[in-house]
Formats: C-alpha cells, sequence, structure tokens
C-alpha cells in the first residue's frame, strides 16, 4: 500500500517536473510576454537563401520546442532572393518576417529595411560576424573538401593537391558569381593560397557547378571525384552512408556567416523573434552544428562537427572590407580563368 | 402604301440591327485587346523597359530618367551571348528536325497504316507531353552522362565498346528531338484524321505510288499542321530550361535561356541585362512567327467539307510489323528507359553505381526518399496548388483563347489582325523572363494579385496562349465556311453558330487545347519562380528545390510523384469526358 501511494506520488512528481521543464526551457528563448505573443500571433513567413531541405530540418526542430508556431518557408536562390526582398519592400508588400541571406555585401544595402533586433544571448557572438547591429549569423557555414571514397585511391590532403595534374578532370568547382559563401572561398584561395592558384587550379579542368548542392550529388554520383564543398553540403550524405571522406585542409576553412534579421514591415514580429532567438541559441546553434554540419560565430563554440578539430583546422574569415571591394573585377578575373561564360 | 411604309420601317429596323451590332462589335474587340493589354502589353513594356534601364523599375519606380541602350549595347557585343544564341539556334532547330520527322511518321502510322497496337503507338506519341523538362533532363543524366550513365555501365557489362555522352550539344538535340514530337505528332495526326481520301484516291487513280502520294498530296494538304506543329515545338525548344540545365551545365555549354537564369542568380543579379537578353530572343521567336504567317498565308488548306468520310487506312503487309517495331523502340526510348532511370533513382539510397551487378544489390534499395519528401508538408501543399493552377488555366486560358481563335479566323472584325499578333507576342517570351515582367507589372496593381494563386494562373493563360491559340487554329482552319454559312442561312446569330456548329466541331481541338493548358501549367517551372510565395508554392518550384538541393533521389521520387499524379489526372478526364460523341481527352489529344 505504502510502495503504491510512493509510486503514485513519484510519477505525480515526475511528471510534474517534465511538465515543467520546457516551460523552463522556454524561458531561455525570450521573455513570457514574448512568447505569449509569439504562440498568438502562430505563424510567421521565413525566407531563406539556404536550402530547403536543410532549413526543413530546422523548422522541424523549432516546432519540437514550440509546436504552436507554424514556420512558412520562402526559399530561392541567393540573387532572386535579393530581388523578391527589393522588389516587394518597394510596392509595400514584404511579407516575410525573417529574411536569411549568404550574401552579407548585399544584405548591407539593405539594412534599412530592417528592424532592431537581438537576441538573449548577443553578447555571447563574435561581433566580425556582423555587419550590422540588426543582422545576425544565423548560420555559419565553412568550406572543406570532400572525395568520392570509391574513386579516389591516392586522396587529396589540401587544397595545393587539388591542383595535381594526376586528378585532371575529376575536380568540381563552383563558380565564382554563384553567391557569398563561393565568393568567400575564392577570395581565400587567391589571398592564401596565392596569385597563380586559380590558374593551377583551373589546368586540371574542373566541372563547374551553378551551386554546392548539385555537385555534391554529382560527386556522390560519381560525377566527379573530389573538390571542395560546403561542409553542410555534403555531410548530411556522409551521414546517410554515401561512399564520402570529408576533411578540412592544413590551409584554412573558409568561414561565410549568414546575415539574418528582422524587417520592420514584419507581420508576426514576436514569432519572428522567438523563431531566431531560439535558431542563435545555444541549443539552435548545436542542432544545426551536429545535424547540419554547420560551424557557429558565438565566440565559444559549445560543439564542433564531426572531424572539425579546432586546435587544427584554421577558420578563415574574409576582410569584410574587402569582400565589398574586390567581389567585382576579382569574380570577372575568375571567370577569365576558369573559362567560365559570363 | 402599307408595303412602301413596312419596306421603310424594315429598312430602318436593320439600319438599326446594322448599328447595334458595329457597336457591339467593337465592344467586344476593345474587350479583347484590353484583356490582351493587361496580359501581355502591360508586362513586355515593364520588361522592354527594364532593359532599357539599369533600375529595378518596381525598386526605383517607372521613370524614363535613366533610358539608354547600354544594356543592349553590352549583350550584343558580349561573345558568350552570340555563343548561346548560336547553340540555342543548334540545339533548336536540330530538335525540330527530329520532333518533326518523328511525329510526322507516328502520325501516320497511327493515323493511315493497318499497324497493330496502334493504340500503344499512339499512347506513346503523346506521353512525353507528360514529362517536366526538368524531370526528363535529370531522367536522361541518370542514363546518358559520360562518366556513370546507366547506358554506359550496360554497354560495359555487355563488353560493347560504345560510349554515349548526352552532356554535348548533339545529346541536347536528341532529348528536344525526342520530347518534343508530341507537339508536331498532336497536329499532324488530327489533320490526317480529318483531310479527305479521295483527294488521294485520286492521286493514286492517276497512277501515283503510295509513296509518291504521301509526298505529293497528303503531306502538301496537311502542311499548317506540320508547319504548327514544327514551330510551337521549336518555340517550346526555345523556352525550355530544365534539360539545357542538367544537360548542358557539366559540359558548360549555355543556351539563352540557361545564361538567363544564371543572369538573374549570380550575386548581384543582372535582371536588366536578363531583360536585354530575352528581348534578343523575342525578337529571333518574333522571326520565326513572322516567317510562319508568310508560309501559310495566301493558301487555302480546307481540308473538312460538309461530306461525310472516313479515313481509310494502307494495308502494309509485313511491313506493318517494322512501323510497329519503330513505335516501340520510341517507347522505350522516351518512356520505359527514363522511368526505369527515375525508378532505380528514386528508390536507390545513393546513385553511386559501380558497375551492372551492383544495379541489381537490393540491399541499396529503399524507400527513404519518399518517406523524407512526404514529411515535408510542402509535398501536399504544392500539389494542390499546383493542381489548382492548372485548373484554373485551363478553363479560362482555354476560353480566352477559344475567344480570340475565333474572332481571328471567323470573323472579318477590325483590329483582328492586332488581336493575333498580341496573342502571338508571349511565344518570344521565355518563362523565366514573363515571371520577372510579371513580378514589375503586377505587384503594384491594386487589388493584391501578388500572393495569390491567381498571379499564377494569369502568368500561365498569358504565357500559354499562343501554344493554345495555335492548337485552336487548326481546328478553326480546318472547318469549311460552308458550315457556319448553312446556320446563317437557317437564320442562327453569331452566338448560336458558334453554339451549335463551331465549338462540337471544333470540340476535339478544344479538350485537347485545355489539357494541354492543364498539362502545360502544371509542368511549368520558369514563370512560377518569381511570382509563388509561401502559401502559393506549387510542384515545379518545389521539385527545382530539390534538384537544387542536390538529391537526385528526393528529385526522382518527387518526379514520379509528379508523373504519376498528371497520368491520374488525364485519365480521370478522359473517363469523364466518355461516351461524349468525340471520344475522350486523350483521343482528342491523338
Amino acid at each position: 500500500m505504502f510502495g503504491k501511494i510512493f509510486t503514485v506520488a513519484a510519477v505525480a512528481g515526475l511528471g510534474l517536473a517534465l511538465g515543467n521543464a520546457p516551460a523552463r526551457a522556454e524561458e531561455n528563448f525570450g521573455s513570457p510576454e514574448l512568447i505569449a505573443a509569439a504562440k498568438a500571433e502562430g505563424k510567421l513567413v521565413y525566407y531563406t537563401a539556404n536550402f530547403a531541405e536543410v532549413e526543413q530540418q530546422v523548422i522541424k526542430e523549432f516546432n519540437k520546442r514550440f509546436p504552436e508556431i507554424k514556420v512558412e518557408m520562402v526559399r530561392a536562390p541567393g540573387g532572386q532572393l535579393i530581388t523578391r526582398v527589393k522588389t516587394e519592400a518597394a510596392t509595400g508588400k514584404l511579407i516575410a518576417d525573417v529574411v536569411d541571406h549568404s550574401d552579407r555585401a548585399l544584405m548591407a544595402e539593405l539594412v534599412d529595411l530592417f528592424q532592431d533586433y537581438a537576441p538573449p544571448n548577443a553578447a555571447d557572438y563574435n561581433p566580425d560576424a556582423q555587419i550590422s547591429p540588426k543582422l545576425w549569423p544565423r548560420a555559419t557555414l565553412v568550406w572543406a573538401i570532400a572525395y568520392n571514397t570509391e574513386l579516389v585511391k591516392d586522396a587529396p590532403k589540401t587544397w595545393m593537391d587539388l591542383t595535381k595534374p594526376e586528378y585532371d578532370k575529376m575536380t568540381g568547382q563552383v563558380f565564382a558569381a554563384s553567391g557569398g559563401t563561393t565568393w568567400t572561398r575564392t577570395m581565400f584561395e587567391r589571398q592564401v593560397l596565392g596569385e597563380d592558384y586559380w590558374a593551377k587550379q583551373a589546368a586540371t579542368h574542373p566541372i563547374l557547378y551553378p551551386s554546392g548542392a548539385p555537385m555534391a550529388d554529382a560527386l556522390v554520383r560519381g560525377e566527379i571525384a573530389m573538390g571542395p564543398l560546403l561542409y553542410n553540403a555534403i555531410y548530411p550524405k556522409q551521414k546517410d552512408g554515401a561512399p564520402i571522406q570529408i576533411f578540412f585542409p592544413p590551409e584554412g576553412a573558409p568561414v561565410n556567416p549568414y546575415a539574418t534579421g528582422i524587417p520592420k514591415t514584419a507581420a508576426h514580429p514576436s514569432a519572428a523573434k522567438l523563431f531566431l532567438n531560439w535558431c542563435l541559441s545555444k541549443e539552435g546553434q548545436t542542432f544545426m552544428i551536429k545535424e547540419l554540419g554547420n560551424l557557429t560565430s558565438l565566440k565559444v563554440a559549445p560543439v564542433y562537427p564531426e572531424g572539425f578539430d579546432p586546435g587544427v583546422v584554421k577558420v578563415w574569415y574574409p576582410n569584410f572590407d574587402q569582400y565589398v571591394k574586390l567581389h567585382a573585377s576579382w569574380v570577372a578575373d575568375w571567370d577569365k580563368v576558369y573559362g567560365y561564360r559570363q | 402604301m402599307n408595303g412602301v411604309v413596312s419596306r421603310r420601317i424594315e429598312a430602318a429596323r436593320s439600319g438599326i440591327e446594322g448599328k447595334r451590332r458595329g457597336i457591339m462589335a467593337g465592344a467586344w474587340v476593345a474587350l479583347l485587346l484590353a484583356i490582351l493589354g493587361f496580359l501581355v502589353i502591360y508586362p513586355v513594356l515593364t520588361l522592354l523597359l527594364g532593359a532599357l534601364t539599369d533600375t529595378n523599375p518596381v525598386v526605383e519606380g517607372l521613370s524614363l530618367k535613366h533610358l539608354s541602350i547600354a544594356n543592349f549595347l553590352t549583350v550584343l557585343s558580349n561573345p558568350n551571348v552570340a555563343e548561346a544564341l548560336f547553340n540555342t539556334l543548334v540545339a533548336c532547330g536540330g530538335g525540330t528536325v527530329i520532333a518533326v520527322a518523328i511525329g510526322l511518321l507516328f502520325s501516320w502510322i497511327v493515323v493511315r497504316t493497318n499497324t497493330p497496337f496502334k493504340g500503344i503507338i499512339a499512347a506513346a506519341s503523346i506521353l512525353p507531353l507528360f514529362a517536366p523538362p526538368l524531370v526528363a533532363g535529370v531522367a536522361w543524366s541518370i542514363l546518358g552522362s559520360p562518366k556513370t550513365g546507366l547506358i554506359n555501365t550496360a554497354f560495359k557489362w555487355a563488353g560493347l565498346n560504345w560510349h554515349v555522352d548526352l552532356y554535348s550539344l548533339s545529346g541536347l538535340v536528341f532529348v528536344f528531338g525526342i520530347y518534343y514530337a508530341p507537339y508536331v505528332y498532336m497536329f499532324t495526326s488530327s489533320a490526317l484524321r480529318n483531310m479527305d481520301p479521295s483527294l488521294e484516291e485520286a492521286a493514286e487513280i492517276s497512277g501515283a505510288s503510295a509513296f509518291a502520294t504521301l509526298f505529293s498530296v497528303t503531306f502538301p494538304l496537311i502542311m499548317p499542321a506540320i508547319v504548327s506543329g514544327m514551330l510551337l515545338s521549336f518555340i517550346v525548344m526555345l523556352g525550355i530550361y530544365g534539360v539545357p540545365a542538367v544537360l548542358g551545365a557539366p559540359a558548360n555549354i549555355n543556351v539563352l535561356t540557361t545564361y538567363i537564369f544564371k543572369l538573374t542568380n549570380w550575386s548581384p543579379p543582372l535582371y536588366n541585362t536578363a531583360a536585354a537578353v530575352a528581348i534578343i530572343l523575342m525578337v529571333v521567336t518574333g522571326f520565326l512567327v513572322f516567317l510562319q504567317q508568310k508560309v501559310l498565308s495566301g493558301r487555302s488548306y480546307t481540308t473538312v467539307a460538309g461530306k461525310a468520310f472516313r479515313p481509310r487506312s494502307l494495308d502494309l503487309g509485313h511491313w506493318r510489323w517494322l512501323t510497329f517495331a519503330l513505335g516501340l523502340i520510341y517507347l522505350l526510348v522516351v518512356v520505359i528507359l527514363p522511368m526505369l532511370a527515375l525508378i532505380v533513382a528514386a528508390f536507390r539510397k545513393f546513385m553511386f553505381v559501380r558497375d551492372a551487378a551492383a544495379l541489381f544489390d537490393m540491399r541499396q534499395y529503399s524507400l527513404m526518399h519518399f518517406y523524407s519528401i512526404f514529411d515535408n508538408p510542402l509535398t501536399l501543399n504544392s500539389i494542390y496548388n499546383a493542381v489548382e493552377v492548372g485548373i484554373i488555366t485551363a478553363i479560362v486560358g482555354g476560353a480566352l483563347a477559344f475567344a480570340i481563335g475565333y474572332t481571328i479566323h471567323r470573323t472579318n472584325l477590325p483590329g483582328r489582325r492586332s488581336i493575333d499578333l498580341i496573342a502571338t507576342v508571349p511565344v518570344a517570351i521565355p518563362g523565366l523572363v514573363i515571371g520577372v515582367a510579371y513580378l514589375w507589372a503586377w505587384i503594384g496593381v491594386p487589388g493584391g494579385l501578388y500572393g495569390t494563386i491567381w498571379i499564377l494562373a494569369l502568368a500561365f493563360i498569358a504565357r500559354f496562349m499562343p501554344d493554345t491559340v495555335k492548337a485552336l487554329s487548326t481546328s478553326f482552319l480546318q472547318i469549311h465556311r460552308e458550315l457556319e454559312e448553312a446556320a446563317w442561312v437557317c437564320g442562327k446569330g453569331t452566338l448560336a453558330t458558334i453554339g451549335t456548329i463551331v465549338l462540337p466541331l471544333a470540340r476535339p481541338g478544344v479538350i485537347a487545347s485545355m489539357t494541354l493548358l492543364f498539362v502545360l501549367a502544371i509542368r511549368e517551372l520558369g514563370s512560377s519562380l518569381f511570382l509563388y510565395t509561401s502559401n502559393t508554392m506549387v510542384m515545379s518550384v518545389l521539385l527545382l528545390d530539390y534538384y537544387e538541393g542536390g538529391n537526385v533521389g528526393k528529385t526522382a521520387a518527387f518526379s514520379l510523384v509528379q508523373t504519376v499524379l498528371l497520368g491520374v489526372l488525364i485519365g480521370g478526364a478522359n473517363w469523364l469526358s466518355r461516351g461524349t460523341a468525340q471520344g475522350g481527352v486523350v483521343r482528342a489529344i491523338r
């Protein structure tokens, strides 16, 4: 009898504890007022330049925490997304509550569209990753080199290895004009690996891809055998069991933080804030690092993606002034060197 | 005296009647022109302005201050544009030659010969229409990639020293040719079916061989259908993005559409340059349309008259098995192989196939890609949206095309030439550019069109108006005036004549056009890209997302879903219209 009562009490106590846990955890993502207002709004419209597939996982994870808030995603490649935002904003029809973009230079031009916003853990972020106090590095992506283990016996180990004549017609590249992340990589190649790196690499006749995603797929299928890829474009495939090996080369790993903000015109500002608070929180960043293969712009990373040893890998951030100023002429140079038609 | 009065009253009445008719006719033409102005002229002007300025007309407002031809000059002096134009003309020209050969051959086999199992060949000749270009491109890249293509894997397994490479201009020509043959087939088969065989009989009685009759009587008689089908297939190829995007990109082969897409995709995007390139594309196509008008003008192609006849079929003897085999080969190449490739890709965990034996390793297969796509709430939303847009486009677009086609071909109303011209303009605008033009043109229009399913439907209606009007025109051209005149003589008015004579006779053409519209709308990608919002995401956009997301498995799985869905919908439409005088939708298309 006593035992039974004890069990009931214990179960009840456990139930209470479990019931309270999410409520307390929720407070990490915003004040009770913000959370209540966000739940009342019930939805937000999310514009992103990242891949729909990847972002769908982020939304799903967010909904585990806040199932009441529906996230409607509009996904478009970088160039189109910017035009969409500009066009809609000019006619007062911007329906986005959150805009998430890879090219910080393009976002910098639009900074007036955005409202003041900072997450509760704002002080934990590296200020160098921001171009405006209104825009936050929701996602931070890092470059690695990947190869197909079925096709490559003598694997590359460095960036310079990708220029080896023996890898003729085996490499792939995402072209320079494709977006913010690729621009970061091409800057890194020229500034760190040498003025002649492009020419040496182009001499191996790489196949050029419009974005990292089709290139990652081509690598899995064996259309190409190796090449530089954003870690988050290829890591999920390796995790699913594809014959892929990924490594961070010793010369450095170029990193591109996103710029994400809440437009002044947002119809669901509280839901937008809560969503970004969650994404930028330790929990959100940890999820994106572990499951999607991102890095983070938090000063202290909660965890690193598989295969990333912070003691060994040298992350490389572009100088933002140069990121903006060099873009046009260097991309034109790159196109010439790689014979890419623009 | 009484007689004089009543004659005068009669005369006055007919004068009033005549005036009333004149006003009605004027109002009708004005209405059509207004609709076309809204659907075509206004967006095209916005586009032109976009090409002539360096500003985004929406963001910075419509202003004539920055007008310059700088964009045009830059574009014209760019050797890459010239190369893309050259590639486009080669790919579409070569593709059209193949499409005409295949389409004409199969329409003749199906309509005019005693080839066995004609139903299968007829179905095979239409099936490629269901395949969205992106799906076709993906399927053929799985089959024909120089390094990992399943065809090359099969050759290696069979010990053959053969090699195919579809990542090439000839690969583009091949895939264009086999997939756009249905456009030629649709026109030529209905023309052959409606042709009076007595003309052929006359030729044969005069001593001409079957072969000579074919080329001296039959084909010349259905020339409007051949030219229409040929030009339509060429023009459709001009605007295709999916096939060259997948097959051309690995070999760095640009055509105008992929080049325009790149311009809009670079950061920063070069929309104004894209608009300028699009205008070059418009000029090329406009020239082709002009050519078609020249070819067709001044000749009579009336083959359907007020006499009953029965199309005859030619006894091919043993040769009928050859024609049957040709049909089977086409079915294999255009339906079975790509479907198998998609099925393999959709069910296989990864598309790395070491050798032919690895293809049959069942441990590599699973439903994971299907689970994954239906796990995504966007998938079901996009299917629902696509069907809704498809239905609106088919009904509204079909009705509008009928009104335009009738006005152009069956009336002498002033202004019909302008209507014809304006209705043809969208032919020359690739979907991608229509998307930009419509976004620019309509986002500011009060009433909140942007963000609804209607902006997509209206863009599709405008985009496919030339296709639909062309498809209907063939039906109109073949109905002899004497049938309508008979109705007038019997005292019927214009509307009654349309209702009792024209509509029933043109019905197969109307249903075929509406079905075509529905299929085209469901597949349409380019113009959707700029017009969808989170609530109106359609299947084709989601498919591109899956493709760009770099997962052939999910892309193939969703392609299969889309293909099956289209098949079910067309089958359903066919079933609904069963038992009617002219038969079902599929038969109407055939």
